[in-house]
């Protein structure tokens, strides 16, 4: 067999068995005396458990609460902290929180005694909006700090606002909102618990299976390596479980420790729909100072809806606030993030992870000043694009050269960006759109050194090579691109390259499959151990292990949040033109055109695989994915109500790969993952703002949203 | 949760008898029913009433043009089939063409689509605007009324217990101009928002007949005659000086204010004056895009 | 007791002597062990569980197996080994239409119908003929080229 190399055309090693309907998820596996269990969850979003009135349980049937946990546990799930209940008990923060699980052997039995499960609550006033959090509405969820603000940090830059903005002209300031997302993944969340020898073990739908194995052991108080996670395939994730399927394995292992038989969880969709975790909506505060029609200066507010628990919110919320001046250089900024929590379900880890809020937000309040200035948006924001050397929001740098010019290059062209805005004039139904993002790839600053330090090992047996590491394939393609970059490194073929899912008895712990970090930092350990292996190839059978090394003279304080944020960025641009019907405000896409710079593709049709695919998750966000919470509830609650992108809705996408290789990336590759995400929805609202001559200062703009634009033109 | 019994008549005489019998509710596609009843994966729907699977009867099935012109369609003609027909009316082709997803088309049935008077059910709307009859029948014979005063409000049918739907019968119409949107959340596989059927019957530069019916807006298919007959008989030149009058009494009267969130009285409105305004400018007979 | 209900799975006939308003979904999955139809969303609306019943796309999920007397139904598990399923299958994998993977036995079972009936679709013809068919993870532009990939290598099978 042939070399690969890493330009090669290879055919994903999940492909064929994933099409044939042979790979293996959760739902499709059967255990011998498998019980089923389903969540009793809250059904109001705020208030005290008075009494819980259970039927009688027929024997061989269970139900599983916080009183099942035993004295040496603890009732809690660590993600970042540890204030996510396993089962709540007293009180309640949220619909949907799980109180506990029947267990037994039939599911129509066990569904029948849940509905007979009679809970009396005292009911509370919820807080359900930010705004509602930062009011307090219904008493402050943390008394102690007397508000319900859960996380928060600033970073400035340049001078103090107040003399900015004494200088300034003019202050253009607006408020812009951004939804709840659902992830949507097709495979629901799942898991089956079950012991073999004595350990613990799991088969999940998860992204993290060493998240798993660290935030349940507490619940009984046991070692790490009495918990075996098994990831199986997994049907889509994007960030959805990242730290969520902890929440199912938790109550699993609760009740596995007392009835010991296999307990398989599937969630309907109506339950995934209702009762996962979501992303984050935002409100971002901007003010931004103009002098002789230049921005000298950016402050903004950016409040992020955490729900009750922090699960990953502040990370997220950093994220958020590192990105909120998009792209730019702005001499003087103030950036202050704060979490507020509130009594919904509580949102976590989503594509982008904070990222697309305030991009979407920044980006468009940009398009709006550019508005306002009477200049086109893009040449506008042309003038502050970020270069090699600037200054970041955080007082770093941008480390490596922004080929952004180049990009819009491209992009313009191939969409006769130039042409088409003067043939389109505003309103009259015609629209192409624009907008700039990046992503700083994997953990925030040192994060990989101090916090994460992961592992990679390889192990060679015959002529064979085995990768153990505990990253995942959840659809992005890992599993082909990381024996890629490992076949291309000792020049053997990807054939001879073996990598299964993860089990955390048998792979080291190469970090969360999370941040766009898995190319870039595992990738790299992989082609680190590959190189040493290759160099020892004649040794005969023998293993090879590499743990992360941080580059130096990159500072970074986590203390407060300066330094340098990212070591390297990957960067967008995309444009999107649209038709919007008069009669209907039914918007047509027509075209879609992006360009993305990412180092180096790995692998170009995964790659292209990416980019549509998170560009058309962003253009539901933007346009479609309506999710509300009334009340406390989830308004939408199946697949026909939340709506997600189908075939017909967008066009083929042209798409473009910048290179620019990376120097701590294997084969000079950056993280994408996220990126590509992360602007596809401003550039649609461009759009359409531009064609009906309107603003918005929220998405999505389904056809009603659009009707009360349209009142204010 | 107790098993209902379930019954799978092999003939509409029997299926008539144990209708009249048990009461059962039939059960055609299932495209509604069994999401309705549904109780999650590898647990049988929870059916309330024992049922009725009518599925597999051909007294049901087929589609038919009699030489009048009318238009007979088995109850348990599909979505599909009806959009397929070569003898359907075109708005009736719309609204099944439109309808949910492929799958769903190949499934869902124009009885189950009447009989379960859901308000974002598709079909209704063009039957209602063709003046379309429905057929039910019993033991002990058959009757016939309009779609329009057959669907009472949401869910809730003039049908009687011994009763099923066996065909849907459309008289033959004549139309010069017809025009038929469906607003849904996305492009495809989408519940409406809001649909509207217009359709025109210009003759010498009169209008003969105007119709309009609008669906997914309220609780029922919205139609008015009297609203219609402010411009029937008129010239089609007259029409920019009546349009005004028909299109407030259309947007305020026939549909209920608070049943209609302004983008749907608004698009309403826009929409038939687009197609008043295509008449007046003489658009050629057809489809008005 | 219940009525039997006799239908052909996959070429083979079939006698069902259970429940009538099972999910037609649970039975393929459950009884039958034929776990390539998934479940994404048990409301007709994913089409993650196509499945073909006398040559039409359905959605067992809300499908009871009374209805199904006397019908023919072919599941990823039935075309998968036949020469249009290995031409389709092929197509995705080196089109790069595969992702998660969830949706994809269902679009497969979608792409079969369509070059059915259509062996040289266009565009927008692919498009419609998936419509159906929900994916999160693609943008559906892989999924668009494999199946133009299907239809030229598999020509010869298509115009049957």
């Amino acid at each position: 067999m042939p070399a690969t190399k890493i330009g090669d055309k290879v055919i994903r090693v999940d492909a064929i068995e994933k099409a044939r309907g042979e790979a293996t998820y959760v739902c499709d596996m059967t255990l011998p005396d498998m019980q089923y269990a389903y969540m009793v969850r809250s059904t109001v979003p705020r208030g005290t458990i008075d009494a819980i009135h259970l039927p009688e349980m027929p024997e061989g049937y269970y139900f599983i609460s916080a009183k099942d946990i035993p004295a040496q546990g603890k009732n809690e799930l660590w993600m970042i902290m540890k204030d996510w209940r396993c089962f709540a008990e007293d009180y309640v923060l949220y619909v949907g929180e799980t109180i506990g699980l029947v267990v037994g052997p039939d599911r129509a039995t066990l569904k029948d005694l849940r509905d007979q499960i009679k809970i009396d609550y005292t009911e509370q006033t919820p807080a359900v909006t930010i705004d509602d959090g930062i009011n307090c509405v219904g008493g402050p969820m943390f008394p102690e700090k007397n508000s319900n603000v859960m996380c928060e940090l600033f970073c400035e830059k340049g001078r103090p606002m107040e003399e900015v903005f004494a200088e300034a002209d003019e202050i253009f300031e607006e408020t812009l909102t951004t939804p709840y997302q659902e992830h949507a993944h097709l495979e629901t969340n799942s898991a089956i618990a079950t012991m073999e020898d004595g350990k613990f073990v799991f088969y999940a739908s998860a992204q993290c299976p060493f998240y798993i194995r660290k935030s349940i052991a507490g619940l009984l108080d046991i070692p790490y390596e009495d918990i075996i996670i098994r990831q199986c395939t997994t049907g889509g994730a994007f960030g959805g479980k990242e730290h969520f399927p902890d929440v199912l394995c938790g109550a699993l292992l609760i009740a596995e420790n007392k009835i010991r038989k296999p307990i398989k969880m599937v969630f309907d969709r109506e339950e995934d729909t209702q009762f996962s975790v979501k992303r984050h909506p935002s409100k971002c505060v901007y003010k931004t100072a103009v002098k002789n029609g230049e921005i000298i200066g950016t402050e903004g507010h950016i409040y992020y809806n955490c729900g009750a628990y922090l699960s990953s919110s502040f990370v997220v919320l950093q994220r958020g606030v590192f990105h909120a001046n998009g792209v730019y250089t702005i001499p003087n900024t103030y950036l202050k993030g704060e979490g507020i929590g509130t009594n919904t379900f509580p949102t976590c880890a989503f594509r982008g992870f904070g990222a697309p809020q305030t991009l979407f937000c920044f980006e468009t309040h940009l398009t709006h000043l550019a508005h306002h200035l009477g200049v086109d948006p893009l040449e506008f924001k042309m003038r502050y694009l970020a270069k090699k050397g600037d200054e970041t929001t955080t007082n770093g740098h941008i480390i490596e050269d922004v080929k952004l010019p180049e990009m819009i290059d491209v992009i313009t062209k191939e969409s006769d960006y130039w042409n088409k805005i003067k043939e389109y004039k505003p309103g009259c139904g015609r629209g192409i759109g624009v907008a700039l993002y990046n992503h700083g790839g994997a953990f925030t600053g040192n994060g990989e050194q101090a916090i994460i330090k992961a592992h990679a090992r390889l192990t060679k047996t015959g002529d064979k090579v085995e990768i153990f590491v505990g990253s995942t394939e959840m659809g992005q393609g890992f599993r082909t691109s990381l024996r890629k970059i490992c076949a291309a490194t000792l020049g053997i073929s990807i054939d001879n390259i073996e990598y299964k899912n993860p089990d955390t008895s048998k792979v080291v712990d190469s970090g969360p499959t999370a941040a766009s970090r898995s190319t870039m930092i595992v990738g790299r350990l992989v082609e680190r151990a590959a190189l040493e292996m290759k160099e020892r190839w004649n040794e005969g059978d023998f293993t090879t292990e590499v743990e992360y090394e941080h580059p130096e003279g990159y500072p970074w304080d986590q203390a407060t949040f300066r330094g340098d944020a990212y070591l390297g960025y990957g960067w967008g641009a995309v444009i999107v033109e649209v038709e919007v019907d008069k009669l209907t405000n039914e918007v047509k896409t027509l075209g879609v055109w992006s360009s993305h710079e990412i180092g180096k593709a790995i692998d170009e049709l995964i790659v292209h695989g990416q980019i549509n695919g998170g560009i058309m998750q962003s253009l539901g966000y933007g346009s479609m994915e309506k999710l509300e919470n009334k009340k406390g509830y989830f308004k939408q609650k199946s697949m026909s109500d939340y709506v997600i992108p189908t075939s017909m809705d967008f066009p083929k996408q042209f798409y473009h790969i910048q290179e620019n290789p990376y120097p701590w990336g294997p084969y000079g590759a950056k993280g994408m993952g996220e990126l590509v995400f992360n602007g596809a929805s401003a550039a649609y609202v461009d759009a359409v703002e531009r064609a009906l001559n309107c603003e918005f200062t929220s998405i999505p703009i389904p056809v009603e949203d659009i009707e009360e634009a349209l009142k204010n033109v | 949760m107790e098993e209902v019994k379930c019954y799978m008549p092999q003939t509409l005489a029997e299926a008539l008898q144990i209708r009249k019998d048990t009461g059962a509710q039939p059960l055609a596609g299932g495209s509604d029913l069994m999401v309705a009843n549904s109780r999650g994966a590898g647990i049988v729907p929870g059916f309330k009433k024992p049922i009725l699977i009518i599925s597999n009867l051909p007294e049901l099935k087929g589609i038919r043009q009699l030489e009048d012109g009318t238009v007979e369609i088995g109850a348990l003609s599909t979505s599909w089939e009806i959009h397929t027909s070569p003898v359907t009316h075109p708005l009736l082709k719309d609204a099944a063409s439109r309808m949910g997803a492929i799958a769903l088309r190949n499934s869902a049935t124009i009885g189950g689509n009447i009989g379960n008077a859901s308000p974002k059910g598709d079909m209704p709307q063009p039957l209602i605007l063709l003046d379309a009859e429905v057929v039910l029948q019993s033991v002990d014979g058959e009757r016939r009324m309009k779609v329009d005063d057959f669907i009472i409000k949401t869910k809730v049918t003039a049908i009687r217990d011994d009763e099923l739907i066996t065909k849907v019968v459309i008289p033959p119409q004549k139309f010069t101009h017809i025009f038929f949107r469906k607003i849904g959340m996305r492009r495809s596989n989408a519940i409406s928002k809001l649909t509207l059927s217009a359709a025109a019957n210009i003759q010498d530069g009169v209008v003969v007949d105007f119709r309009a019916s609008s669906g997914a807006a309220g609780p029922k298919v919205e139609r008015s005659r009297e609203v219609e007959s402010l411009l029937i008989g008129h010239k089609v030149a007259e029409l920019p000086d009546l349009k005004g009058a028909f299109l407030d009494a259309w947007c305020s009267d026939v549909i209920a204010p608070h049943a209609m969130p302004e983008y749907r009285r608004n698009a309403t409105r826009r929409m038939l004056e687009y197609f008043i305004d295509s008449l007046v400018a003489g658009h050629p007979e057809g489809r008005v895009e | 007791m219940y009525n039997d209900v006799r239908f052909t799975l996959n070429g083979q006939p079939m006698v069902y002597t259970g429940n009538p308003l099972r999910r037609l979904l649970d039975v393929l999955r459950e009884d039958y062990g034929l776990t390539g139809s998934k479940e994404g969303c048990g409301e007709g609306e994913c089409g993650a569980c196509s499945i073909i019943k006398n040559g039409k796309l359905v959605t067992p999920c809300i499908i009871p197996v009374g209805s199904i007397q006397g019908a023919e139904l072919l599941t990823i598990e039935g075309i998968r080994d036949t020469e249009k399923g290995k031409c389709i299958i092929e197509a995705y994998a080196e089109g790069g239409a595969v992702q998660c993977g969830f949706c994809i036995p269902g679009m497969v079972m979608a792409t079969y119908v369509l070059l059915n009936e259509n062996p040289d679709p266009t565009e927008d013809e692919i498009r419609l003929g998936i419509s159906g068919n929900l994916c999160r993870c693609t943008g559906y532009d892989l999924i668009v080229e494999s199946i133009h990939l299907a239809a030229q290598k598999g020509a010869a099978l298509w115009k049957k």
